[in-house]
């Protein structure tokens, strides 16, 4: 089980969140400014906070104790919103950063998947958006993450292959069986993936939980309150 | 002639090298990080720039002075002095260029993407990783500014090397006080030769600097 409840006051954002998850699927949406970015940041340790992160019982956040657990130990797959690519190494080179042990074919298999395979020689700048997007993906899984942390991954692709996408996260998700929080305005991602949804407004959660996804009936959202 | 610049070009050499790896930690420190007596370090490190090079030899005398602290280790380790050595001459070069060197690696890495330095920590990296896999090779162009710079400032020093060096034939008379002796003596034509050749070095090295600064200073090939 993982649990998060932390604080943070962010210029006119007041973040506070309270919540608990399996290793499931978690789509979060909400307008500019809800506090969905600072939210993961937060979960990331890229942005200090107070308050405390659980995650698969093991604490990664404790500031009553005075404790964080840095980044680079939290095993994270995170995709940020903008194109995160360094420019001087080659798509696979950038999908493999600091992975000590190259896999080939895991490589490949995630590659073709995200169907950037034809890609992997290039450099960053000759890739379009959608295509730099899916390398960030790509980037995220490949080393295999304990918690996948997604700001709108799909917002440049075409709606043709998000469903395709889609399939191949929850496909992966439920391999490496890890929590996946992904910032969407996207009704099909909730629809298609969400166990929880969370609607964020002015720094608070409104959590809804999708009674129905594993059984595989109509999605049916019910609000658990504030 | 040809000695006194082959002395000017080892020097500058030896410098360089030394000023890279010393600047490095320094230059990250100033950039990435805060701390107690922050300002006071990075004035320390501008100091040269404004200071007399007389003032800064003074200084440098009394440090390595044979009865100084520096001085009585480094002739007990080595059985030779380092004031009026080839040595004494790198020390005092190093400090007087050491802006030269940290100012534009500080100036690379405060440009570095904060979400590549993020990135670094999200894949699992530690500082020396991200320092080697990231922060170095976005800065490649700030680094080779810095050698640049470092290289023809040393090649131009007088004031500082005249001070601690004192000007012996062979062994620390280097080019620009070889070029102040033939104007003294009138000896026009080696005069012409050597500043000339001063002068092509520095409109080389500053050709460097500046197309460097052309381009975007991130990475490529």
């Amino acid at each position: 089980m993982n649990q998060i409840n932390i604080q943070i006051k962010l210029g006119a954002l007041d973040l506070q969140v309270q919540a608990s998850f399996a290793n499931e699927v978690i789509i979060i949406s909400g307008e500019n400014g809800a506090g969905k970015t600072t939210l993961l940041r937060c979960m990331a340790g890229l942005q200090a906070c107070s308050g405390s992160i659980l995650v698969n019982d093991k604490v990664w956040l404790d500031s009553a104790a005075g404790f964080a657990l840095p980044t680079n130990q939290r095993g994270l797959g995170f995709v940020w919103a903008e194109e995160v690519l360094l420019p001087w190494l080659v798509v696979a080179q950038n999908i493999q950063l600091g992975v000590a042990q190259e896999d080939k074919a895991w490589l490949m298999q995630v590659c073709e998947q995200l169907e950037i395979a034809h890609l992997v020689k290039r450099k960053p700048a000759m890739l379009s958006t959608g295509e730099a997007q899916r390398v960030s993906l790509a980037r995220a899984l490949y080393r295999k993450p304990s918690m996948l942390l997604l700001d709108e991954p799909f917002s440049a692709q075409a709606p043709d292959i998000r469903a395709r996408l889609r399939k191949v996260l929850k496909n992966m998700q439920q391999t490496l069986a890890i929590p996946l929080l992904m910032i969407s305005h996207d009704a099909e991602d909730a629809k298609a993936l969400a166990q929880q949804h969370w609607r964020m407004r002015e720094g608070k959660l409104i959590i809804s939980i999708n009674r129905h996804s594993h059984a595989g009936g109509n999605p049916h959202f019910e609000n658990i309150g504030e | 002639m040809t000695e006194s610049l082959f002395i000017s070009v080892q020097l500058a050499l030896i410098t360089t090298l030394i000023l890279l790896v010393v600047s490095l930690p320094l230059a990250y420190v100033l950039a990435f990080q805060s701390f107690f007596g922050r300002t006071v370090l990075e004035v320390f490190v501008a100091l040269p720039l404004v200071l007399p090079p007389t003032v800064l030899g003074y200084y440098v005398l009394l440090l390595i002075a044979p009865d100084s602290l520096v001085g009585s280790a480094w002739s007990s380790l080595f059985d030779s002095s380092l004031a009026f050595s080839f040595s004494g001459m790198v020390v005092a070069s190093v400090l007087y260029s050491l802006p030269f060197a940290v100012q534009p690696m500080q100036q690379a890495f405060r440009s570095i993407p904060t979400s590549w330095l993020e990135l670094g920590k999200v894949q699992g990296m530690n500082m020396g990783q991200t320092l080697r896999h990231i922060i170095l090779p976005a800065s490649k162009g700030g680094v080779l500014v810095a050698a640049a710079l470092s290289f023809a400032h040393t090649m131009g020093e007088f004031g500082v090397v005249l001070m601690v060096g004192g000007s012996i034939p062979g062994e620390t008379k280097v080019a620009s006080i070889a070029l102040f002796e033939f104007v003294e003596m009138q000896q026009q034509t080696e005069a012409a030769q050597l500043a000339l050749i001063l002068m092509g070095v520095s409109f080389l090295m500053l050709i460097v600097v500046y197309s460097v600064n052309r381009k975007p200073l991130v990475g490529g090939s």
